[in-house]
Formats: C-alpha cells, sequence, structure tokens
C-alpha cells in the first residue's frame, strides 16, 4: 500500500496534504541532518596531524545569527504545519460523482452532505455503522466521490483507526468520540491497521474500507440490512427453540431487575 | 585506606571530617553501606549496565520472532510481557541510571567538591532504583505484566489487565521515578551548595550543567508518573475511579502523565549524553568550547521546550487543536536549541587537533545518531505528518535512533572517557573499535528497513506482520541489525569487565581533559582532593598546568605540548613526593597513594604524555608546590614526620 519512501499513495484530499507535508518535512529535515552530520564529520576528518588547536571561541553575535536562522526556519515550518494541517482536516463537500443524497445527523453546510459513518473500536474488530442503521465489521463499504464523515470511539480500550491512503491517524478513546473525514477519489479497497496497542490481538485489528460507485454502495446496503434481518431472524428462531448453542431464552420474570441485598 | 585529616583552623578548603565510607567493614557490605558519591556511581553504573544486557536480550527476543511473518516462536503473551519490560528496562532501568551513576561519580570531581551534599539520600536513590527494577523483574517469577510499553489505560486497568502484574510494573516504575527525584535532590543541593571556590556558574563544565539541568527535569516530571501510578494502582486495587470511564475520569489522564514523564525522560537521556559529548568534543581536539554558555543555555531551553511537547505524541487522540498547535510550535522551536548545540560541537572540532580515541569515536557516532534521531523527530512534529508517521515502525525508529545514539553511544563515550577516573585503569582500545562499529551499523541495519516497513504501515508492537504486506525483507533485516547491535553492546560490557582489573593503567589525567577531575587521582581517594584549589577560568585544570609550566621555565622545559602534558609534572611531583614519604615515613598506604601517578605514566598515551619525566634534569623536582593537589601532601607529611 505503500507508494515507495512515501506513505501510501493518497485518495484523499486530506491524505494528499498529508502528504505534501510529508514529503516538505522529508526533505527540510533530511538537508538539515546532512548538512549537521557532514559538518561534523569533516570537522574531525584529516585534522589528526594538526599541530596545534586554533583555540577559537565563538562570539555572541556569531552565536545569535545562528540561533536567528534556526528560530526563522522553525517559524516557517510551523506557518506550514498550521496551513496544512487545516487544510487536512477541512472537510470537502460532496462531488458531482458522489452520492447527492448522502443522509446525514450532523450540522454540516448543506452543499458538502457527508456520509456519516460511525467507527467503533473494539478488542480487536472494527464496527461501522451506517446512517441507515445497517452495520458491518472489518470492511468499510462507502461510495466513491463523497465525503465521509466517521464518529470514531471505542467501547473498551485505546485503539487507532488508520487507513494511511486516505487520511491520518485518530485514535479511539472510549468516554469520547474522535472525528475524521475522507473524500475518496477512486474506486478500489484500502488497507488499514490499528497503531496502539491494545492486548493480545492487537496485530490482527486490521481495516478495510471498500471504495465503490455510488449505486453499488446503495445495492450494498441493501443486502447488507437483509443479511442482517435474515441473521437476526434466524438467531431469534433458534432462541425461541431453545435450539441456540450456549443461549438461554430468558423468561419476562427474572429479566431486568437484581434483587436488592 | 585512611585519608589525610586535618583540623580546619585557617584553612577552610582542607577536609575537616572523613565521610564515613564504610571503612573498616569488608569487600561488598563497604560498598553498599558507603556514603561515598563515587561507590554510588559505581552500583548505578554497574546495576545499569546489567539492565542494559537484560534490555538486549528483550530486544534480540522479540526480533527472532520477527524475523519471518506470521511466525509462531513466541507466543503473544510472552511477546507482549517481553515488550511491557523492554521500554522501561532500556530507558528507566539502563539510559537513566548509567548517566546518573556517571553524574554521581564525576560530578562533584568535576565542581570540585569534596563530597555530594546529602550522601544518604544519594545512596537511598541508588537502592531504591534497585528495589524497583527488582519489581518489575520479580513479576517474571509469577505472571508480568502485558500492557504494553507505557501501560495505557484502559488496558491496564483490571478489567483488561486481569493479573497483578500491571501492579509490579506500576510499582516497580514508581519505585524508579521516586529514586530520580532523590537522585535530584542530592544533585541539586551538591552543585549549588558545594562547588570549588570561584567555580561560578559560567565555570561549570558542560556535564555538570548536564546534570544540573538533568536533576531539575527528574524532579518535576519524577512525582508526576508516581502521582500517575499511585493513581492506577488505587484504580485497580480499591475501586478508584481516576481513569475511570464514565464516573468522571478519563483514560487520557494518564496518556497524558504518563507521556510528559516518558518524553521528559527522553529528554533526560538526550540532555545527559550533550553534556558529555561536549566534554569529549572539547577535550579530544584540545579546544575550549566553542561557546560554553551558548552550550549550557540551549541544553536547558532543550529541556524545557521537550518536556512542554509531551503531546507530539498524541496528535491523533482528541485533544483540541489549540492545544495540538502549541505542542507543534514548542517541538518545532527545539530545533534552535538543539542546533545550536550542534553547530558549537562542529565548531570546537573543526579548530581542533583531534585524536581518535574511543571516547571520541563513540561521542562522534553518538552525535550522528541523535541529528538523525532528532530530525526525524522534528519531522514528525509537523501535525499532520505525525498523524501519519506517529505509532509506525517509522516514529519507532526515530525514537531508537535518538536513544541508541545518546543511551547507548553516549553512554559508552562517557563511559569510555570516564572509565580511567572511576577505576584507573583504560578500556581496550580494540574491542573499543569492534564494539563501536558493531553498534553503529548494527544500529543502522535495525533501523532504517523497519523505518521502510513501518512505511509499508507496519505499525509499533505488533508480535507479527502479514506476508501479504511487503515487510517481510524489511523485518528480515532489522532483526539481522539487532543481533548485531547485540553483539556490539556485549562487547563493550565485556570490555568493561575485563578493564576493571586487567585494563591499562591510568595516571590521573588520563586524556588531558581541563576539567578538575582530572586534577583528582584515579580513583579519586574517599575525599576527593587533598586541597581544593581556586577557580580562575572555566579550564581550571589547564590554568594548574600553566602556573606549573611558568613555575619550571628555568628548567628548560620543551615549549611545545607541554601545557598539555601534565603527567610528567605530576609524576615527577608525586615521584618526589613518594620518595619522601617512603624514606621518612614507611605508610604502605600513603605511599600507595601518592605512588599513583607514577603507575599512571606507564599507561598514559604517548600523544598527551609526550614528553616523559626524563626530560627533566636529574634531581629537579620542578613545581611540587605549584601542583596544588602534591602541596597538600606535602603539609600532610609535616605532622606526620
Amino acid at each position: 500500500m505503500a507508494g515507495g519512501l512515501t506513505p501510501a499513495s493518497p485518495v484523499s484530499p486530506g491524505a494528499e496534504d498529508t502528504q505534501t507535508a510529508y514529503i516538505v518535512m522529508v526533505v527540510i529535515s533530511l538537508l538539515l541532518a546532512i548538512a549537521l552530520v557532514g559538518g561534523l564529520l569533516s570537522a574531525v576528518r584529516g585534522r589528526g596531524a594538526a599541530p596545534e588547536p586554533r583555540r577559537t571561541r565563538g562570539t555572541s553575535s556569531l552565536q545569535t545569527r545562528v540561533a536567528a536562522g534556526l528560530s526563522v526556519l522553525a517559524l516557517i515550518v510551523f506557518v506550514f504545519g498550521i496551513v496544512m494541517t487545516e487544510s487536512s482536516s477541512e472537510v470537502e463537500g460532496t462531488g458531482p460523482d458522489g452520492l447527492l443524497t448522502a443522509q446525514t445527523d450532523l450540522q454540516i453546510p448543506a452543499d458538502a452532505k457527508p456520509l456519516n459513518i460511525r467507527v467503533s473500536g473494539q478488542q480487536w474488530l472494527w464496527r461501522y455503522e451506517y446512517p441507515d442503521g445497517t452495520f458491518s465489521y472489518y470492511e468499510m463499504v462507502v461510495p466513491v466521490d463523497t465525503a465521509v464523515v466517521l464518529d470514531i470511539e471505542s467501547i473498551d480500550v485505546l485503539h487507532t483507526w488508520w487507513v494511511p491512503a486516505l487520511g491520518g491517524m485518530a485514535d479511539a478513546v472510549p468516554g469520547s468520540s474522535n472525528k475524521a473525514w475522507f473524500k475518496a477519489d477512486e474506486t478500489g479497497s484500502f488497507e488499514g491497521t490499528s497503531t496502539t496497542f491494545s492486548g493480545p490481538g492487537y496485530p490482527v485489528m486490521r481495516a478495510r474500507v471498500t471504495v465503490v460507485e455510488p449505486d453499488e454502495y446503495q445495492a450494498w446496503l441493501g443486502t447488507q440490512a437483509e443479511g442482517i434481518q435474515e441473521a437476526q431472524a434466524a438467531v431469534k428462531a433458534a432462541v425461541e427453540d431453545g435450539t441456540a448453542p450456549g443461549v438461554e431464552l430468558e423468561t419476562g420474570g427474572d429479566s431486568g431487575e437484581e434483587p436488592t441485598p | 585506606m585512611t585519608p589525610p585529616l586535618h583540623t580546619a583552623g585557617s584553612h577552610p578548603e582542607v577536609v575537616t571530617e572523613l565521610l564515613d565510607d564504610g571503612a573498616g567493614r569488608s569487600g561488598s557490605v563497604q560498598l553498599a553501606t558507603s556514603g561515598d558519591h563515587k561507590a554510588v556511581g559505581r552500583m548505578f553504573i554497574a546495576t545499569a549496565l546489567t539492565f542494559l544486557a537484560a534490555a538486549v536480550t528483550l530486544l534480540v527476543a522479540m526480533r527472532i520472532q520477527l524475523i519471518i511473518p506470521e511466525a509462531t516462536i513466541i507466543r503473544p503473551a510472552i511477546f507482549d510481557r517481553l515488550l511491557s519490560a523492554y521500554g522501561v528496562t532500556s530507558v528507566l532501568l539502563f539510559a537513566v541510571p548509567l548517566f546518573l551513576g556517571l553524574i554521581s561519580h564525576i560530578v562533584p570531581l568535576q565542581i570540585g567538591a569534596r563530597a555530594v551534599a546529602l550522601p544518604r539520600v544519594n545512596a537511598l536513590s541508588y537502592w531504591t532504583y534497585l528495589m524497583g527494577g527488582l519489581t518489575i523483574y520479580g513479576s517474571f517469577l509469577w505472571r508480568p505484566a502485558e500492557a504494553g510499553t507505557f501501560a495505557l489505560l484502559p488496558l491496564s486497568d483490571n478489567v483488561f489487565s486481569t493479573s497483578h502484574g500491571v501492579d509490579a510494573w506500576a510499582c516497580g516504575v514508581g519505585l524508579v521515578a521516586l529514586a530520580f527525584v532523590f537522585f535530584a535532590v542530592n544533585m541539586i543541593a551538591t552543585v549549588r551548595l558545594n562547588r570549588a571556590p570561584g567555580m561560578v556558574w559560567r565555570r561549570v563544565p558542560l556535564f555538570s550543567v548536564a546534570a544540573t539541568i538533568v536533576s531539575y527535569t527528574l524532579l518535576i516530571i519524577g512525582p508526576i508518573m508516581i502521582a500517575a501510578v499511585t493513581m492506577l494502582f488505587i484504580d485497580r486495587n480499591f475501586d478508584g475511579i481516576f481513569y475511570e470511564t464514565g464516573e468522571g475520569g478519563a483514560p487520557l489522564l494518564y496518556e497524558h502523565l504518563a507521556f510528559i514523564f516518558f518524553t521528559g525522560i527522553y529528554v533526560v537521556v538526550i540532555v545527559s549524553a550533550m553534556g558529555a559529548i561536549s566534554e569529549i568534543f572539547s577535550t579530544f581536539s584540545r579546544q575550549p568550547h566553542f561557546g560554553q554558555r551558548t552550550i549550557a543555555g540551549s541544553m536547558a531551553a532543550f529541556a524545557v521546550l521537550g518536556v512542554l511537547a509531551w503531546m507530539q505524541n498524541m496528535y491523533s487522540a482528541p485533544i483540541a487543536a489549540g492545544f495540538l498547535y502549541f505542542t507543534m510550535l514548542v517541538a518545532l522551536a527545539a530545533v534552535i536549541p538543539a542546533g545550536l548545540i550542534i553547530f558549537n560541537w562542529i565548531a570546537t572540532l573543526r579548530g581542533g587537533s583531534t585524536s581518535m580515541r574511543p571516547p571520541l569515536t563513540f561521542a562522534l557516532g553518538a552525535a550522528v545518531l541523535i541529528i538523525i534521531g532528532l530530525a526525524g523527530e522534528w519531522a514528525q512534529s509537523v501535525i499532520p505528518v505525525g498523524r501519519q508517521l506517529d505509532n509506525t515502525m517509522v516514529a519507532w525508529g526515530d525514537t531508537h535512533f535518538a536513544l541508541i545514539g545518546a543511551g547507548v553511544l553516549g553512554g559508552f563515550a562517557a563511559l569510555y572517557y570516564w572509565f580511567p577516573k572511576i577505576t584507573g585503569r583504560y578500556m581496550g582500545a580494540s574491542l573499543a573499535r569492534l564494539s563501536f562499529g558493531a553498534i553503529i551499523g548494527g544500529t543502522l541495519l535495525m533501523v532504517i528497513p523497519a523505518q521502510l516497513a513501518g512505511l509499508e504501515g507496519m505499525p509499533v508492537d505488533v508480535y507479527e506482520y502479514f506476508s501479504d504486506t511487503g515487510m517481510s525483507f524489511y523485518n528480515l533485516l532489522s532483526s539481522l541489525g539487532a543481533f548485531v547491535l547485540a553483539a556490539g553492546v556485549l562487547l563493550t560490557l565485556v570490555n568493561a569487565a575485563a578493564s576493571y582489573n586487567n585494563g591499562t593503567e591510568a595516571g590521573p589525567d588520563a586524556w588531558g581533559g581541563d576539567t578538575l577531575e582530572w586534577f583528582a587521582l584515579s580513583p579519586a581517594p574517599p575525599h576527593n582532593f587533598d586541597l581544593v584549589p581556586d577557580v580562575r577560568s572555566n579550564e581550571p585544570y589547564r590554568d594548574i598546568r600553566e602556573a606549573v609550566r611558568r613555575r619550571s621555565t628555568d628548567l628548560q622545559l620543551p615549549p611545545a605540548r607541554t601545557e598539555s602534558a601534565p603527567e610528567p609534572v605530576a609524576v615527577a611531583a608525586g615521584e618526589s613526593v613518594a620518595e619522601e614519604q617512603a624514606a621518612s615515613e614507611p605508610d604502605p598506604e600513603a605511599a600507595a597513594v601518592e605512588a599513583e601517578p607514577e603507575d599512571g605514566d606507564t599507561g598514559a598515551e604517548q600523544e598527551f604524555g609526550g614528553t616523559s619525566e626524563l626530560d627533566y634534569p636529574e634531581g629537579e623536582e620542578p613545581a611540587s608546590e605549584a601542583d596544588g593537589g602534591e602541596t597538600e601532601a606535602d603539609e600532610d607529611d609535616g605532622p606526620v614526620a
């Protein structure tokens, strides 16, 4: 999923900003590191034969000039960082090829029309809940060219939502909701993984986002909802028959209140 | 050994009270009960190096599991135990205590102190640290923590970690943090109260400045971690709700507190290494620091900015944008002090006459790895970049570059540099070269492929990865690198153990350094100095040599290189005193103390000891009264004889 020496080739505007920031920062810090390492190593090369040390000390004006140069560098990078952060976290409106009838409960400009999906982390699986109440595990299906806003939370321990091609990480923290967004430019499947240690099943806590055309998405939602209903009906029937393994039917009497001592 | 005693009278700089160094008790009991900062330092160093061996073993075991994808060599639960022990062992039990040991041993000598201000607190610090380490490793007898490097909540609470491993982890980390606080209290009191006459702040050597900064940092971050693990312990065992979601607590609170501490520890390791590297660069280029006050101020600024940037690893957490921008600002601003320090290192080396001895080799390697690691960390300080790379093997790699650079290479550089002062013997140079090559080669081979795997999307802390993700070859290379690194580390440990009793003997002034610790004998006696000189510049030992040379001009000393050739002077003085003493007072112990410099000359390096005692005319005893340390010895002879 990687693009050579950069993390995943981006397919979402936010991920493109991340990619830009990454390349700029790698170049700057690489140049800085090469200059400093080069300066250090060239300072000791061939000096062994020097008869006497020069015993030079720096003047404070020289030190001030070096500090000023570094300050300017830090300030430029800081401004650049703010611009890229703002730009990568600004939700872009759904495009003309996207799902124009997307449903949302978010108060977002009407022309944005984002698709709002609840992402819930649990040991060691992701659960996605779509606006119509349909849900799926591990694989999230979304329409192409549609702004997708994720509400990320956890029901147990810390997890991190991260699909590199679609943008940066967002932690799933129990008790608070985190936001992320993407708008996939192209169809396809994109792999992701959790990056916060969450216990013995942590390495298998992977995620996949499959981007499809809007009509395919609608069709998928339909079959997914049917499948869920069928499965739930089957389980309910099995429970009522008493044939479900490990499940005992609760009678009305003893459900609910616990006896108080 | 009975050091010479004096009543103070009109000589307040003369030792008046002998610290109880456990004399009369034997062997290990004497070492364990000693209040001597040098004994405490030696115990710190030995224990830290033992834990380094443990950390390397853990790393190798984890990398064996990661050689091939989907391996089942080590069970996931076992891997998680190794992982949970690795982080605290490598940083809390090795890197920081190694530097604390060196600080405890060397800093009082550097500032011309006869003892630390609170010797028992110093000893308490060591024993608390040891108990903390044993608590963490004791849990391996039953069932250790499996909650990851930082034991983040809620994974580490009693719902998800039911065994008492996390309790042992929390107690151990809390004890170690407490030990760091004890250490800091003593060291701050020592550098504030016990400096030699004339040793004003601008003349305090840079390693001692680093020690002061490190102590203040530990004093601030230590209690934070103690509070964090105490609340964790209460949550786990006494129904606390500090970190309980829905009860008014928050798991992120622990993450903040723990990251303040661990970010601070990262800063402590790097600042300690920067102090040691500065001293080594100055000594081995025979140059004064290009900007001593700039480096000192920059180290302080780096520590402040570094600790304030603790949220640099939390960009993906639900935190308001304003806090993240503040974090980005301070993290990016850290390039100013770090860049200034490295600029000053380059300038110090550039004009110098360098000699590539083991300490300089290790210090250069340390500087290079610190630069690479800090540059990578700096790039990740930009929020979108951090959100893409945090907690991947890229970030893991940058942390390992910086901490292997500062902790292992920087720590070893300091160890090679001060080993002659601590033991009176040099560490072997050929083993040092082998060890250095293996460590730097192994680190590059381990980290760079791991970072490429990180760019393929490999997260940290995983016990397996999958063959369809294209990281297999990178992980194979990375594991090979870890094995080479481990071999390199073990070579230096073997070198230290072998040289402790059998190394080439070193004189007091092993490398021609200009700071006061080289003015004391090697190893220094319990009271450190017979006489503490007045300090008149930031190169006090150089001043002493100059004074000796001025008073000896009528002896037609060779003009070149004598200023950096202290041994012959000291030897001539020491030898003559020893001879006098041997003639007048056949005390074998006193003779042994005074004869030390003579032995040192045989092991002293010719580069610094270009002249030998043979250059002096027969029968002349140059400068025996000019050399402060020996003047005191002369005075001793008075009452004895």
